[in-house]
């Protein structure tokens, strides 16, 4: 009797889940915050305002203008992305702020192109808790790709490490014999560049730490260039940001050292027409820099990525010069929107994470790096191409206009590889198709 | 022995540049016993405006004519409308000696704001004719250019007319009577408030040419003469608030300390470094280099 | 059981602690996280008001203090792994060591020499971090006390735990400086900002008093710094610039310079505006020029308005011996 009747509920019960879990697959799924049925909502923090800004406060602007571009052809899966920018002054305080809003207030749906080291750190506890996926962080601190950390972060652009060894192996080849001295901002920005520089083996006859954002003091310029001067180097490696760059070509300048000294730029201080604007009549002074990039030039004409983020830019985004900062965030953009579509017809946060992890590594995008990206790893980019600096302030390719040599390498002790850049072709009109 | 001398040569112009700072804020505290923070606000704006005027007069020497006279009208209101007023209701009250500090604090950040609201947050060029190229001497090229020979004249040009006019005018006996005794001046026919608004005017006209002096070097930004904020008052405070030619002399030491000690300690302690400064002149003198020690003062 | 005495002051703060932690339980996450920051912002309010309020002093730099405060409860925590409370009450106490340093310097500095110092320590100190290694560089510290202790309860988020233990913070904080003002202490500095001069002839020692005075205001500035550090799970010379030095006094200022209940005031103010700009822009619709000046602008009138009508506060209920 016992057992009929156990077994009768027992029976009962399992009827009971299955029409339970059937009715619940039914059910349309809950809708992932930040994702109603016409819209996705992303957020992005940058500087806005304050010295770091200039240049930086231009990429939101054109991540907006590639995003109301995809918008206006049927949009990702059916759905227009919406980005909500935020000023954090380069403050990690106002990052924290600021995201708070984003994610709690705001309820985006995930984080992209958020700029600056610690002001990514600050909001990493938020970011982790909430497991808001934080896309192409605009940083070149190795740190964040580490997955157990930061289970949700992207970075995308090549570590600072990684830039350096390939400017090691560049000097190596090209450069051998000469004297290299090299200008860094003393803290994990220049440390990153530092051990990619030790890995590489470039000696130097003399390393000038500075202080970020003291660049703006005459003194402290001066003190690079008597540096430069009595260690008596003919390269001087400006591993800093644009105004940095600026700051060095005018002292250079000054000295009567252009044509005596080779400037080799690093990408984060290398974009031509905010060195344009900073320099005004002494632009000329930096041609025949050379610098690292991973994007094409902004001034190549015969590229096909180029060609149409200038078109989209026009478009979308009047008013605004067609630069290095507008390139890079069309770039993230649509990288944005590749990872949008590969995760799904019904979104979440999870599954944009496991679609990047899955396939980003196969998505198309301006630069000539490949994309690392796996279940195993968060790297993104692992490469660049040398360029001389034009009298327009652009670069052409040292192996001549359109034939880009890619250094890959990473941010350990793996060698440089030396190949001619490939990259996938771009989507047809640059409309994502993956 | 090149590296001193060229060190000595940058430390000079930036210390050039930090004087027509100090000056102003000094001028500032002779007539009014105020220390103006807003003082770079003020010269940012009135850079801002010189700008303009170089966009429309197409030369950039008339625009340090159009720079200055805004410099002084900005400065001049600032005191008509909020320091006269702020003297009066705080009187007496416990907040009296530092209202006019968050006063002036409260007119920077309203500048400076204002200032990214009209022009927006990026940079712009404000050029000047005169080469940024070292002189040579020689072989050498010397860390010394036209443009740095420009500060160097502009600078020593506004500490003489006005060491002049303190020392030789009735309007700068005036001023100089103003503030140490307003209430005798008055009594003895000296338009207190007015002269007051003067002392300021002349104090905005010194940083507006301080801010169209030193702009062309670098670039024009609601930002960018941040730095010059605290270098300036820190060399007012080492020159002692008392003189003019403690301001200048306060503008050097810092310049030329600060060029030093970044010169052969290293660039990393650029911002300590003039914190490293002031301690040490402050310990050995209280009151600044030219101050004149005052006995229980609030 | 008078109202006034320690131990009623000491019942109505239990008493406003349990209301605040009540209420916690109701509002969002981002409200607590606001509540915390209010909660800090006052703290650090109050030492501007002990300092320059009551002792006649002025601080531009006391942004540094809160920094120095900050670091060494993260490295205390880190390399010597004391429980944060502790970690927090060390802040306070090398934030005090600090201020005792600069206090007898600024013993001997008239008004406008000592704005100078406290302006070039704002900028230098911080900067320090990318000197040495241990502190970190540019990029920081990272800071966890971790989250709340399971006895509290389930469900209880991470700014929530934050809002809790700010809020006990600041009450307590409070408590102890309502009670040391009305003490002999508190006479002693009125009469010192009142009129150094009177006071050092009715007998007292006006540089003891002015050194006690800003390595207290320094302690309670670097027990904020602690609690800061905390809330933004790191340390980082970013995150203590000058603005922030300027909108501790901004803060003070608007609640009344020598008014320590009004720190509240002053740090609700200060969260609110660039919650208040943030709503005008998203209904008036603006360019990024205006979005990201708005909130300083409101901030820079509204201080030059206070000071102008309103140098001692809004009208908040006053005591007759202030």
């Amino acid at each position: 009797m016992l057992v009929q009747r156990r077994t009768k509920g027992g029976i009962f019960a399992a009827a009971l889940t299955a029409v339970a879990t059937l009715v619940a697959s039914a059910l349309p799924a809950h809708a992932e915050t930040g994702v109603s049925s016409s819209t996705i909502k992303l957020g992005i923090t940058v500087p806005l305002t304050g010295a770091a800004a200039p240049g930086y406060n231009k990429i939101p602007a054109a991540m907006k203008a590639y995003f109301d571009y995809v918008n206006a052809n049927g949009g990702v899966n059916g759905r227009k992305i919406q980005l909500v920018v935020k000023d954090d002054a380069y403050s990690p305080a106002q990052t924290l702020s600021v995201t708070n809003d984003l994610i709690l207030k705001d309820k985006v749906f995930a984080l992209v192109g958020t700029l600056g080291t610690a002001n990514n750190e600050a909001t990493t506890r938020l970011v982790n808790s909430h497991g808001v996926p934080r896309l192409f962080v605009n940083t070149g601190f190795s740190g964040f790709a580490d997955m157990k950390k930061y289970p949700t972060t992207f970075p995308l652009f090549p570590s600072y490490a990684t830039e350096a060894k390939a400017m090691g192996k560049y000097i190596a080849d090209n450069l051998a014999g000469h004297k290299v001295a090299l200008i860094y901002q003393d803290d994990d920005f220049g440390a990153d560049a530092l051990k990619g520089f030790a890995t590489a083996g470039t000696s130097f006859v003399a390393k000038i730490p500075y202080s970020a954002l003291s660049q703006a003091d005459p003194s402290v310029v001066g003190k690079w260039v008597t540096s430069i001067v009595s260690a008596q180097a003919d390269t001087v490696i400006m591993f800093g940001v644009t105004s940095a760059t600026g700051a060095l070509a005018g002292g250079l300048y000054k000295a009567g050292l252009i044509g005596k000294v080779q400037m080799i730029l690093g990408s984060v201080g290398s974009d031509g027409t905010t060195l344009k604007g900073l320099l005004g009549p002494l632009a000329p002074a930096l041609a025949g820099s050379i610098a690292a990039s991973f994007l094409p030039s902004p001034s190549d004409a015969t590229d096909e990525y180029v060609n149409l983020f200038k078109t989209v830019n026009t478009q979308y985004n009047p008013g605004a010069t067609f630069d290095n900062n507008v390139l890079v965030g069309m770039n993230t953009a649509m990288l944005t929107v590749q990872a949008l579509r590969a995760a799904g017809t019904n979104p979440t946060r999870a599954s944009l994470v496991k679609a990047i992890e899955a396939k980003g590594s196969t998505w198309a995008s301006a630069a000539f790096s490949p994309i690392l990206f796996s279940a195993k790893s968060h790297v993104g980019y692992t490469g660049y191409w040398f360029g001389k600096l034009g009298l327009d302030g652009n670069a052409v390719s040292v192996d001549g206009p359109g034939k880009y040599t890619l250094y890959t390498t990473d941010s350990g002790s793996a060698p440089v590889v030396k190949t001619a850049a490939a990259r996938p072709a771009m989507p047809a009109k640059g409309l994502p198709n993956n | 022995m090149t590296i001193f001398f060229n060190t000595l040569l940058v430390g000079f112009s930036s210390g050039a540049i930090y004087s027509l700072m100090s000056l102003a804020l000094v001028l500032v505290w002779r007539s009014t016993r105020v220390v103006n923070f807003a003082a770079a606000g003020q010269a940012i704006l009135s850079t801002y405006i010189g700008y303009e005027a170089m966009k429309v007069l197409h030369n950039y020497w008339l625009s340090i004519p159009v720079a200055l006279l805004a410099g002084a009208l900005i400065s001049a209101g600032v005191e008509a409308i909020v320091m006269r007023p702020l003297a009066k209701r705080s009187k007496g009250t416990p907040v009296e000696a530092i209202a006019p500090v968050i006063a002036t604090l409260g007119i920077l950040g309203l500048i400076r704001s204002g200032v990214g609201l009209i022009w927006g947050n990026s940079f712009l060029q404000y050029t000047s004719p005169l080469s940024s190229k070292g002189y040579t001497i020689g072989h050498t090229t010397i860390p010394f250019s036209p443009l740095n020979a420009a500060i160097v004249i502009g600078a020593s040009v506004v500490l003489a007319i006005f060491a002049m006019i303190f020392r030789f005018t009735r309007l700068g006996l005036s001023l100089r009577a103003a503030s140490f005794q307003p209430e005798i001046s008055r009594l003895s026919g000296i338009r207190v408030d007015l002269i007051r608004t003067i002392g300021w005017a002349f104090a905005g006209a010194a940083s507006a040419v301080a801010g169209a002096l030193v702009t062309p070097t670098t670039y024009l930004s609601p930002n960018s003469l941040d730095l010059l904020l605290v270098s300036g008052f820190v060399a007012a405070v080492i020159g002692g608030l008392e003189s003019l030619i403690g301001a200048v002399v306060g503008g050097l030491v810092l310049g030329i300390g600060f060029a030093f000690i970044l010169q052969y300690i290293g660039t990393s302690v650029t911002f300590s470094a003039a914190f490293i400064i002031l301690i040490i002149v402050l310990l050995l003198r209280p009151q600044g280099i030219f101050g004149v020690r005052r006995s229980r003062e609030a | 059981m008078k109202l006034k005495s320690p131990r009623a002051r000491f019942f109505i703060s239990i008493a406003i602690g349990a209301v605040l932690l009540f209420i916690s339980g109701r509002v969002d996450e981002l409200r607590s996280y606001q509540g915390a920051q209010v909660a800090i912002f006052a703290i650090a309010i109050s030492s501007i008001v002990l300092l320059t309020g009551f002792s006649g002093q002025i601080s531009l730099g006391h942004g540094a203090l809160m920094a120095v405060g900050g670091y060494s409860a993260v490295l205390v925590q880190s390399h010597l792994n004391l429980p944060y409370p502790i970690a927090f009450l060390i802040g306070g106490a090398v934030g005090g060591a600090a201020g005792f340093l600069l206090g007898i310097a600024a013993a001997r500095l008239q008004g406008p020499y000592l704005a100078g110092t406290t302006l070039a320590l704002a900028v230098g100190i911080p900067s320090l971090a990318n000197q040495f290694h241990i502190l970190g560089g540019e990029q920081g510290l990272t800071f966890d006390i971790g989250t709340a202790p399971s006895w509290i309860g389930k469900d209880f988020s991470q700014y929530r735990w934050f809002f809790w233990v700010s809020v006990i913070a600041a009450l307590l904080n409070y408590w102890l400086l309502r009670n040391l003002l009305s003490t002999r202490y508190g006479r002693r500095w009125r009469a010192v900002r009142a009129n150094p001069t009177a006071a050092a002839l009715a007998g007292i020692n006006v540089g003891k008093a002015k050194v006690l005075a800003f390595t207290l205001s320094s302690a309670v500035a670097g027990l904020a710094g602690s609690l800061y550090a905390m809330l933004l799970g790191l340390v980082a010379p970013l995150a203590f610039t000058l603005t922030l030095s300027f909108t501790l006094i901004t803060g003070a200022v608007l609640a009344g310079v020598s008014n320590l209940g009004g720190s509240i005031v002053g740090a609700v103010v200060l969260v609110a505006i660039p919650e208040i700009s943030g709503s005008i822009t998203s209904h008036l619709g603006g360019s990024e020029k205006v979005t990201s000046n708005l909130p300083g602008l409101i901030t820079s009138v509204l201080l030059v308005a206070t000071v102008l009508f309103a140098p001692n506060g809004p009208k908040w209920p006053r005591r007759k011996h202030q």
